[in-house]
C-alpha cells in the first residue's frame, strides 16, 4: 500500500487547515494577474525580462556531476534568475496562515525555495520566477486573507497588534487600504508607492477567517482542546529529551 | 481557576492602553478590545520623544552636522504610527517609565549594575597570611588585618603607600572603591572592625547565614570593588589586576615587608591567580573578552549576585523574577544587545520580561497551580518538592504555557505589549521553566520545562521567535540532560556563552532565573557560589542588588545616583 502523508495530527478545524496548507490542497479564492503580482512585489517593472545573474544553465556547460544529473533545475535556476524574496505578514487575529504553515507549504510543495520563519513575518527567497510562482499560489488561495495578511518587505510590525477599526491589520506604512469593500494595494513590499492600484479583492468575513485559520485561539478553536496535537508535542519533546540523555534509551 | 483569576497585569495594561499618556489619545476603550483607532500621531505624542527631538535639533545646529532626526525613520514616516505608551516596572506598584529610558544608555542604574559586577573580585586572604606567617615569620592578628584593611582602603582607589613622589587618583573620583572582608569564622569576625566587615549574621536570615558560614568555613575573603571610572576606562580583566597590585603594595606597607623580597611575588600570585574569584570566566578567543565580562558570568553566579533571596526568602517566585530582570538587562541588553550584536533593539525584547507584570502574573499563577496540585511544592522548602519526572515537567510546563498563551488571546493589549514572538517566547518559557524549578528544586528539570514550552508555543500560534532563536530553542531539549558532559552541564554552571545560548535574545534572564529559582525554592542560601552571595550582601554598593527591577525604574525616572562621575574634572555646564 502506498504511503499517504498525514502531515499533521489533530481533530479540530485548525488542525485540518494545517494539513491543507502543508499538503498544498487549498482552495483558490481569487485571481491575481502576473502584472499585478509583479507590481506589488516591487522587484521589477511588469513586462520586463527577469534580470539574471548567470547565463542559462544549458549554455554554461556544467561540470559532470551525478547530483546535477539527478536533480532537475527549477525554471528560475535554468534561466539564471537572480534570487528575490516574498515576505508575508499574517495577523494573529485569525489570519488563515501562520509563519510556520507558510513555510511548510513552501518547503513541501515547491522546489528551490529558502523559507525563513519568524514570529511576525515569513520570507521565502528563491529564483525570481520560482518565487513568483509560490507568491501567486499563496496569495490566490485560502492561505491568504487580503485584510489579515500583507506583503511586507520591511517595517513589518502588525501581526500581533489589534486590528484597525475597519478590520484591516495595522501597517505603519499603510501599504493597503480598504476601499469600497475591497483591499487595494497602494505600496509595494518595502513601502514604495505604486502607480497602479492593485485590487486584492474582498476581505474574509470574521466567520470565514475563523473557519479557515491555522492559529489556535481561545476565542475560536482553543489549543487546550486539541488533545491529539498536545499529545504529539509531548511525544516529540520526550523523544528529543531522552535521546539526548542516552541514545540507547530510544533503541 | 484561570478564568476567575484577577490578572496581575490588568491595572498596568489599563493604565498603559486605556489612559492618555502625553498626547497619544489612548483614553478610553477596554483591554479586551480587538479593534482600535490608529491616530498615527508620530513622535510628538510622547514626552520623551519630544525631548529627544528638540535636543537632536539643537545638537545638529550647534555642531553643524546632522544628528538625531526622527523624520529619517522609514523615509519620513516616524515612529508613533501607533500609540507610544509607557511601561510599568513589574513588582513595583505604579512605577511608570518611558520605554526609551529602559535602554541602558539612558539608564544610569543599569550602567551601574554592570559596573558594580565588572569592578568586583573576591580575593582570599589565607594564602597571603600563610606566606607571611610560615615563610616570613610575621605574626598575623585581627589587629594587623584591620590595619592592613585601612591601608588597602587608601590604596585600592589608586593611592600610594610605599612609593615617593607618586601621582594618585583623586579620592572624589573614586569614592565608590573599597574593600571589605567576610569569613565563616565567628571569632575572627568579632575582632574585625565593623567598617571592614560584611557581617553574614546581620545580612542574612539565620538559616541562610548558617549555610553560608558552613560553606565558607574558617577561610577569609576580601570583597574588592575597584573604581567604576577605572573599570569603564579599561575592561573586566582589569579588576583582578588592579586589585592585586594594590593588595601587594598594601601588604608591603602594612606588614613592613621589603618591596623586592620574593614573598611579594607569592602574594601577587595569590591575589592575581591562585586565590582570586572573578564574577565571570574568560571567553574563548572568538569572543575575545577578558574575565569579568558579561558573557563569562555563569547563570549561577548572577543568581548569587542578586540579593533578593536574603531580603524576601519566603517568596521564591519574587526572587526568581528579580533575577529575570537583572539577567535580561545584563545578558540581553548589554551582552547580546551591544557586545555581541551592536544593535539597539534588544531593549525591546528584554524589557518584556520585567515590565507590566505579565511574566509575574504567569509565574504566580503557576505557583498557585503547583501548590494546589502538588501539595505546596512551589513554597520554599526541601521536603515539599515533587520528584522531577517527565510527567511532572510535562504537566507544569503545559499548564503554564497554555495559561500564558490564552492571556495573549484574551487580552489583546498583552499581545500588543509583547508584539514580537521572541518576547512572548521568553516570557512564556521563563514562567514555565521557573515553575518547573520551583516545583522540583532541580534546575535542569526547569530547563526541560523551558524547552517543552517552546514547542508548545510554536505549535499553538504557528510561530515562535526568529530564525536562529528558533533553532536554539528547538534543539535545546536534547541537551537538557545530555550524558555528554559538555552538553549536559548542570544549569547553574551554564552561561550566556554556552553553545545553544550564545545568541538567544531575551532568554538569558530566564535562564539565570531558573538557576535562582532552584535554590530560592529550596531555601538555599546560594545557588552556586557562597562567596559571591556574601560579597554582594553589601549596602555600600551604589546599585541595590536586592531589588534590581526597582533600581532600573529609578534609573528610568532619573532618580538613581551612579558612581564614577567626572563632574569634578570637567568644565561646569
Amino acid at each position: 500500500m502506498a504511503y499517504e502523508a498525514q502531515f499533521y495530527p489533530g481533530a479540530t478545524s485548525v488542525a485540518e487547515n494545517r494539513r491543507k496548507h502543508m499538503s498544498g490542497k487549498v482552495e483558490k479564492l481569487r485571481e491575481i494577474s502576473d502584472d499585478d503580482l509583479t507590481i506589488i512585489l516591487g522587484h521589477r517593472v511588469p513586462g520586463t525580462d527577469y534580470p539574471s545573474t548567470h547565463p542559462p544553465l544549458a549554455e554554461m556547460g556544467e561540470p559532470e556531476c551525478s547530483i546535477r544529473e539527478l536533480v532537475e533545475p527549477t525554471d528560475g535556476a535554468k534561466a539564471g534568475d537572480r534570487i528575490r524574496y516574498v515576505q508575508f505578514v499574517d495577523s494573529m487575529y485569525n489570519a488563515p496562515s501562520t509563519p510556520y504553515f507558510r513555510t511548510y507549504n513552501a518547503a513541501i510543495n515547491f522546489r528551490g525555495v529558502d523559507p525563513g520563519t519568524l514570529s511576525g513575518r515569513q520570507v521565502v527567497e528563491a529564483r525570481e520566477r520560482d518565487m513568483e510562482e509560490l507568491a501567486k499560489f499563496q496569495l490566490e488561495t485560502e492561505m491568504t486573507c487580503p485584510a489579515l495578511a500583507c506583503l511586507r518587505g520591511a517595517s513589518v510590525h502588525g501581526h500581533s497588534l489589534r486590528l484597525q477599526e475597519d478590520g484591516v491589520m495595522f501597517d505603519m506604512l499603510e501599504r493597503v487600504r480598504l476601499e469600497n469593500g475591497t483591499i487595494i494595494v497602494q505600496k509595494d513590499q518595502v513601502g514604495r508607492p505604486i502607480d497602479k492600484k492593485v485590487d486584492l479583492g474582498k476581505p474574509m468575513s470574521e466567520e470565514e477567517a475563523a473557519k479557515r485559520t491555522t492559529i489556535y485561539r481561545v476565542d475560536n478553536v482553543p489549543y487546550r482542546e486539541d488533545k491529539e496535537v498536545l499529545e504529539w508535542v509531548h511525544r516529540i519533546f520526550e523523544k528529543r529529551t531522552m535521546y539526548g540523555y542516552k541514545p540507547a534509551v530510544q533503541e | 481557576m484561570a478564568d476567575d483569576r484577577k490578572r496581575m497585569f490588568q491595572k498596568d495594561l489599563e493604565n498603559k492602553f486605556t489612559k492618555e499618556h502625553g498626547t497619544n489619545k489612548m483614553g478610553g476603550g477596554d483591554i479586551t478590545d480587538m479593534r482600535i483607532p490608529y491616530y498615527r500621531l508620530g513622535v510628538d505624542q510622547n514626552p520623551r520623544k519630544l525631548e529627544m527631538k528638540k535636543v537632536g535639533k539643537e545638537i545638529a545646529e550647534k555642531r553643524g552636522l546632522a544628528g538625531y532626526n526622527p523624520m529619517m525613520h522609514c523615509g519620513g514616516i516616524p515612529l508613533g504610527q501607533r500609540a507610544l505608551t509607557p511601561s510599568f516596572i513589574s513588582g513595583n506598584d505604579d512605577m511608570m517609565v518611558e520605554n526609551d529610558d529602559l535602554h541602558y544608555v539612558n539608564n544610569a542604574a543599569m550602567q551601574q549594575m554592570w559596573d558594580d559586577i565588572r569592578r568586583t573580585c573576591i580575593v582570599g586572604m589565607d594564602m597571603a597570611h600563610e606566606t607571611l606567617e610560615k615563610r616570613l615569620g610575621i605574626e598575623v592578628t585581627p589587629e594587623t588585618i584591620n590595619h592592613y584593611l585601612e591601608v588597602l582602603n587608601h590604596a585600592l582607589p589608586g593611592s600610594a603607600v610605599v612609593q615617593e613622589h607618586m601621582v594618585e587618583s583623586h579620592p572624589a573620583l573614586v569614592d565608590d572603591c573599597y574593600v571589605k572582608i567576610f569569613t565563616g569564622d565567628d571569632e575572627l569576625a568579632d575582632e574585625i572592625d565593623d567598617q571592614f566587615l560584611i557581617d553574614i549574621d546581620k545580612q542574612f536570615p539565620a538559616e541562610q547565614a548558617e549555610q553560608l558560614k558552613s560553606a565558607i568555613g574558617n577561610t577569609t575573603w576580601q570583597a574588592a570593588h575597584i573604581p567604576t571610572i577605572v573599570s569603564r576606562t579599561t575592561d573586566g580583566g582589569q579588576t583582578t589586576r588592579w586589585t592585586a597590585m594594590q593588595i601587594g603594595m598594601s601588604y608591603i606597607a602594612a606588614y613592613g615587608m621589603c618591596a623586592g623580597e620574593a614573598a611579594v611575588a607569592d602574594l601577587s600570585y595569590a591575589a592575581k591567580h591562585a586565590g582570586v574569584v572573578g564574577m565571570g570566566d574568560m571567553l574563548p578567543a572568538r569572543r575575545a573578552r577578558a574575565p569579568n565580562e558579561p558573557g563569562g558570568i555563569p547563570f549561577g553566579n548572577l543568581a548569587d549576585i542578586i540579593q533578593t533571596s536574603r531580603i524576601n526568602p519566603d517568596d521564591p517566585a519574587d526572587v526568581t523574577l528579580e533575577v529575570v530582570g537583572a539577567g535580561c538587562m545584563l545578558y540581553d541588553q548589554i551582552w547580546l544587545g551591544s557586545y555581541m550584536s551592536g544593535g539597539v533593539g534588544f531593549t525591546q525584547y528584554s524589557t518584556a520580561a520585567y515590565t507590566n507584570n505579565i511574566l509575574d502574573d504567569n509565574l504566580y499563577y503557576d505557583v498557585e497551580y503547583i501548590n494546589d496540585k502538588y501539595d505546596g511544592a512551589a513554597d520554599k522548602g526541601i521536603d515539599n518538592k515533587v520528584a522531577p519526572s517527565m510527567d511532572v515537567i510535562k504537566d507544569i510546563a503545559t499548564e503554564s504555557t497554555l495559561y500564558g498563551l490564552e492571556n495573549y488571546e484574551k487580552y489583546p493589549v498583552a499581545l500588543e505589549d509583547h508584539f514580537g514572538g521572541s518576547q512572548r517566547a521568553t516570557v512564556l518559557s521563563a514562567a514555565a521553566g521557573s515553575a518547573g524549578v520551583l516545583a522540583t528544586g532541580n534546575a535542569n528539570a526547569g530547563l526541560s520545562a523551558w524547552y517543552l514550552c517552546m514547542y508548545l508555543h510554536k505549535e499553538g500560534h504557528g510561530r515562535l521567535g526568529f530564525f536562529g532563536f528558533d533553532l536554539q530553542d528547538q534543539c535545546g531539549a536534547t541537551n537538557t540532560f545530555s550524558y555528554q558532559s559538555d552538553e549536559g552541564l548542570p544549569h547553574e554552571l551554564r552561561g550566556p556563552n554556552y553553545p545553544n545560548y550564545a545568541m538567544n535574545v531575551g532568554h538569558q534572564g530566564g535562564y539565570a532565573a531558573i538557576a535562582a529559582a532552584a535554590h530560592a525554592g529550596r531555601g538555599d542560601a546560594y545557588a552556586l557560589n557562597p562567596l559571591i552571595k556574601v560579597c554582594f550582601a553589601d549596602e555600600m554598593l551604589p546599585f541595590d542588588f536586592s531589588q534590581p527591577r526597582k533600581e532600573f525604574g529609578r534609573g528610568a525616572l532619573r532618580e538613581f545616583e551612579p558612581a564614577g562621575e567626572r563632574s569634578l574634572i570637567i568644565p561646569a555646564k
